[in-house]
């Protein structure tokens, strides 16, 4: 017995002098390197040969960009391996890509787009007008699945005035639709490509080919050499798929990758020394719902919704979490159109929310579960329930697979409150479609929310989008937790990595690494 | 001899197909399916109707089934819907990372259990006896995934001797590289294995050393040693060999932490990833190739241990 | 009491009781009394380390006390053990009593069937109740117990066809005795020391089982509090605060070495001639990974 013991004293000791070397190395607060929105710039000389290895979190589960859904998919194949007839920038304007120009007719329903006159695909075939007619009519073609079909359902028809000449009228004005050519829905295939095919290959028009993908850990970019714009500036770019923060920090500071992306801002303290690493802050749209199921539970009382609101103290969350969200108080985030800062509205009071609870008949407590993909921090979670606890309501946290919360949440609509990440930019219309699973119903919204669509003029389309999305605050259709930030970690000597939204798309156009002195 | 391994052969056979039958209804009983993996949250009810009748999966479970067994019995063990990969080679191409993996494991925990284990059952008086059986104890009580965060932390972090994650990207054609990616899963592995084979090689040896026939060759002028090498250690390895044979389908269970804390693209790893992605055509084929290779491996066993007991050898 | 004079004569069983006895009085205090409330998120005192604001073990990023986290997740695990090592117990049982007491050939089909379900990797039957029902501490028990407890069949049958072919139960049987009365009579109390044994082994599985479930994301989610779903939170901040992911795993392996102890100083109890069953012990150990 006494050996025993002597035994786990000595493990014991090992164990803590261990902790004791590491211990206080990541206080939260003032961290040494939190964040910078520039990077250093491009040096003169470019290993042109150079490979770059990068965390990304999210595998696609296929590459069959034109029918399967996943923000994986666009974030690599965007801009880097297809294109559309337009593009985003860093700050999600609007920017020529295959399309090197384009018109509109005065009453907005006759857009012309002249098409890079160069541009191949990789197969080596020359991209023309028939192709990208060819693609849009996929897309609107009735029974389309192209999961992101709803982003041209404004569009009539699509047709090519000469080889490089694309006419697209609409049936109505649409102040989102170039938005929508921006995405997936705007990519252009080559003509008559069976799309099944794409799964696992693919054939765009960009400046990286996919060499390999090894599910489960990695995939593979090379250069385009052929590629008929302007070359990327790196040789290969392999993206590793790390899902843990802990072990992708691991791979950042052990040289195993140059950029982490998606960085986990309580743990940012191994790269303090600015000699070795920039750490960039980005932008996102990832807008943390808590969803009300708005049409039946006790959270169709909007009193019991705005008591939940009232008892989350959204900003202990964000500092929990480390920092690197911004509070938010409504449905569009700052980089949207129609953005006003809402968080005045039903702003953080436990009495309040009480208060409330009691006018609706839950003085006495109340019970409600909340389903949570288990691909999120299970600390929301905790914090949740700990915050509503506060005010005299239970709150039992499902942890979910995403697969189940599809099913039961988002198809059925089989829950009381639910917690996603809605990435998408733009995506107020969600908050107009009853059908939706939020289940929100207003007429004034979706009144509003229409009428931004067909507006003339974005000054127009933004004062009805702030009234719209005031209305959704007001009536506490969910509860907008936080906005995140994204930070990422980059190694130094590598230049021109992308900062904003990287989770939606990330564009190596300009990635560059120093040639090694 | 022949008649059982035939009768058993037989038995194999139907396990094999009651595992086909349960591995298929068990996943049918999942939430969700792929149809709604390829809509994802922008796709319309419509849309994942239709994707879901192209895949037929509106079809009766009986026809789906009739269909993939009918795909088995020829060898071919289905494909990715999403994909379109074959479920062989994909198996093969994770095999080559679980494979090592388990394999190394078992052969470090081997290394060192065999030794202690007699170690530790020869000298059971002793201090060494009672520390080698501590250690053994401690061992089992250790959480895999915990101690493989440690030692990440001090071998790959710290002193950074090692890898911290991951498999390269060529895989093996990067020898080195790969080899030095699996030692601190190996050490992982084979840490909680090692432990629960040394109680059972010591209990083993302990069990012989108090037979009677040990004893009688004893009597004859061996030495304690001398006996238990000459006699004992053959007689010792039956249980041990029918346990290695029960530990494979621990092996695979262990394997599957090991690969998320080490984020090895694993069995394990795809495993997960296909069943999240309601990728059932796949899944079901690689659980009835793994369910399968425990259903093999211990039919085999059980041949091997008839040839290594002389009791059995005989009986029907 | 005979028993348990027995168990602690032995030494690892007495350590093993030592053990599982902490264990226990820890849970039983949670109920009454932690320095805090466990589950009380405070994000502005994130992080503290021990000893500083009155947090002994210090807290976690979202500001709960560890060593609260700590005594009321003992909770968590005797209860996922216990619940565990009752579905074993029925599941082991029941299947160990049909193959041996039904007719030969529905004999031969349950055991084959026992057989399979070893085969089948306990993490897809975890994944799949939790797909299906949320995760919970009733997926996790029913997982780990339905896993045990065919093994747990395994080791029941050899023991229960044992016993049915002694001299005096073939007595019994020849002298008229009914099969139910066998059973009662004879069976049951001759294999009830290797189910004793089997059981306490169970335990120990039951948590390391809920410890790597949890990690894998397939465990119990708030409010409910266990030295797993801690293992799993803190994994992600162990470079900034190791000894957040230290203290659950050590009360962890501690359990387990507890419940290993007892259940070895049981069978030296039961078996005093130290007589060593193979066959017993590869049944259960076999799922310590899972």
């Amino acid at each position: 017995m006494r050996r025993t013991t002597a035994l786990r004293l000595a493990a014991t000791a090992v164990l803590t002098g261990l902790a004791a070397t590491a211990c206080g190395t990541g206080s939260t607060d003032d961290p040494a390197n939190a964040g910078q929105t520039s990077q250093a710039a491009q040096p003169a000389a470019i290993d042109t040969g150079a490979t770059v290895d990068v965390r990304l979190v999210l595998e696609p589960t296929s590459l069959d960009i034109a029918s399967t859904a996943g923000a994986a998919l666009d974030q690599i194949l965007l801009d880097n391996v297809y294109q559309g007839l337009l593009t985003r920038d860093e700050n999600n304007k609007i920017e020529p890509s295959l399309a090197t120009s384009y018109e509109t007719s005065p009453d907005g329903l006759t857009y012309t787009f002249h098409l890079a006159e160069n541009a191949t695909f990789h197969d080596g075939t020359k991209l023309t007008a028939a192709d990208a007619v060819w693609s849009l009519q996929q897309v609107t073609a009735k029974g389309s699945k192209n999961p992101d079909a709803a982003a041209l359902a404004s569009v009539k028809s699509a047709s090519a005035a000469d080889d490089h000449t694309v006419v697209v009228t609409l049936k109505h004005r649409d102040t989102g639709f170039t938005w929508g050519l921006t995405g997936r829905a705007g990519i252009v295939f080559k003509k008559g490509t069976d799309f099944a095919s794409l799964a696992g290959k693919e054939n765009g028009t960009g400046p990286f080919k996919l060499s390999g993908w090894k599910r489960g850990s990695s995939l593979t970019f090379v250069r385009n050499d052929a590629y008929w714009g302007k070359k990327a500036k790196v040789a290969k770019v392999v993206f590793h798929y790390i899902k843990d923060d802990n072990a992708a920090n691991n791979a950042q500071q052990t040289g195993q990758t140059d950029i982490e992306t998606a960085a986990d801002a309580t743990l940012l303290q191994p790269f303090s020394d600015k000699s070795k690493y920039t750490v960039l802050r980005g932008d996102t749209t990832d807008k943390f719902t808590l969803a009300f199921n708005n049409a039946s539970g006790p959270t169709k009382d909007v009193r019991v919704r705005r008591a939940i609101r009232r008892a989350i103290d959204n900003a202990g969350l964000i500092k929990a979490l480390g920092g690197a969200a911004k509070p938010v108080g409504g449905p569009v985030p700052a980089t949207d159109p129609g953005y006003e800062d809402l968080t005045a509205i039903d702003a953080h009071d436990p009495a309040a929310a009480k208060k409330l609870l009691q006018q609706a008949g839950y003085g006495d407590g109340l019970k409600l579960t909340v389903q949570i993909p288990n691909i999120y921090p299970t600390e929301i979670g905790d914090y949740l329930a700990s915050e509503l606890k506060q005010v005299g309501i239970q709150l039992t946290v499902r942890q979910v697979e995403f697969q189940t919360w599809l099913d039961a949440v988002y198809t059925k609509h089989d829950y009381q409150l639910s917690l996603v990440d809605h990435a998408e930019a733009r995506d107020l219309y969600n908050f107009a479609n009853p059908a939706y699973y939020f289940a929100y119903d207003n007429a004034k919204v979706q009144k509003w929310y229409a009428a931004a669509q067909t507006a003339t003029g974005d000054a127009e389309r933004d004062a009805l989008l702030k009234k719209a999305a005031q209305q959704v605050s007001q009536d506490a259709a969910a509860d907008w937790l936080f906005v995140s930030q994204t930070l990422t970690v980059v190694r130094s000597g590598v230049t021109g990595v992308p900062r904003n939204f990287t989770s939606n798309r990330y564009d190596l156009a300009d990635l560059a690494v120093a040639k090694k002195k | 001899m022949t008649l059982y391994v035939l009768r058993r052969a037989a038995l194999l056979v139907v396990s094999l197909l009651a595992a086909s039958v349960l591995v298929f209804l068990v996943l049918r009983l999942l939430p969700g399916d792929i149809a709604q993996t390829i809509g994802g949250i922008k796709a319309t009810p419509a849309q994942v109707a239709a994707v879901r009748h192209d895949l037929g999966l509106d079809r009766p479970l009986a026809a789906q089934y009739a269909d993939w067994i009918g795909g088995v019995v020829t060898g071919d063990f289905g494909r990715s819907v999403l994909d379109g990969t074959s479920v062989s080679g994909q198996l093969a191409e994770k095999f080559a990372v679980t494979g090592p993996l388990a394999a190394g494991a078992v052969v470090l925990a081997l290394a060192f259990a065999v030794p202690l284990g007699i170690v530790a059952a020869v000298r059971r008086e002793s201090r060494l006896g009672g520390l080698v059986n501590a250690v053994g104890q401690f061992g089992i009580a250790l959480p895999t995934l915990w101690v493989g965060l440690l030692l990440v932390l001090v071998f790959a972090v710290q002193v950074r001797w090692l890898p911290a994650q991951g498999f390269p990207v060529d895989g093996w054609a990067e020898p080195g590289q790969a080899l030095r990616s699996l030692v601190l899963p190996w050490l992982t592995l084979a840490l909680s294995e090692g432990a629960v084979l040394l109680r059972f090689v010591r209990s083993a040896v302990l069990d012989v050393l108090h037979q009677d026939w040990l004893r009688t060759a004893r009597a004859k002028g061996h030495t304690r040693t001398g006996a238990l090498v000459r006699h004992g250690l053959r007689n010792a390895a039956v249980p041990v060999v029918a346990v290695l044979g029960l530990q494979i389908a621990a092996l695979v269970a262990g394997a599957v932490v090991v690969e998320q804390v080490f984020v090895l693209p694993g069995v394990g790893q795809m495993l997960i990833t296909d069943v999240g992605n309601r990728d059932l055509d796949k899944v079901q084929g690689e659980i009835l190739l793994l369910t399968g290779a425990v259903l093999v491996i211990g039919f085999l066993v059980d041949l091997a241990h008839r040839l290594i007991d002389p009791r059995l050898r005989s009986a029907v | 009491m005979t028993v348990l004079r027995a168990v602690l004569k032995s030494r690892s069983g007495a350590v093993g009781l030592v053990l599982v006895g902490l264990l226990v009085l820890s849970a039983l205090v949670s109920l009454v009394w932690t320095p805090y409330d466990p589950t009380l998120a405070r994000p502005q005192d994130g992080w503290l380390l021990p000893f500083s604001g009155g947090h002994v073990l210090g807290t976690d990023r979202l500001g709960r006390d560890e060593l609260s986290q700590l005594l009321a997740g003992a909770r968590g695990t005797l209860l996922t053990a216990l619940l565990a090592a009752a579905i074993a117990a029925v599941v082991g049982l029941t299947l160990a009593l049909a193959a041996v007491l039904v007719p030969r050939w529905i004999g031969a089909v349950v055991v084959q069937l026992t057989d399979v379900l070893i085969a089948f990797p306990v993490l897809l039957i975890a994944m799949i109740l939790t797909a299906v029902y949320g995760g919970s501490t009733w997926t996790v028990v029913t997982a780990v117990g339905v896993g045990a407890g065919v093994n747990l069949a395994r080791v029941a049958r050899a023991e229960a066809g044992r016993v049915l072919n002694t001299d005096y139960v073939l007595a019994a049987h020849a002298a008229g005795s009914g099969t139910w009365r066998t059973v009662r009579k004879h069976l049951l109390p001759n294999i009830a020391p290797t189910l004793v044994v089997q059981l306490s082994l169970v335990l120990s599985v039951a948590v390391l089982a809920e410890a790597a479930l949890s990690f894998l994301g397939f465990g119990a989610p708030a409010p409910a509090i266990s030295w797993g779903r801690m293992l799993h939170e803190q994994q992600q901040y162990i470079a900034a605060r190791p000894l957040l992911v230290i203290w659950p795993g050590l009360a962890v392996a501690a359990s387990v070495l507890g419940f290993n102890l007892l259940g070895d100083g049981l069978r030296e109890a039961a078996d005093a001639r130290l007589r060593v069953r193979e066959a017993a012990d590869a049944g259960l150990r076999v799922r310590e990974a899972s």
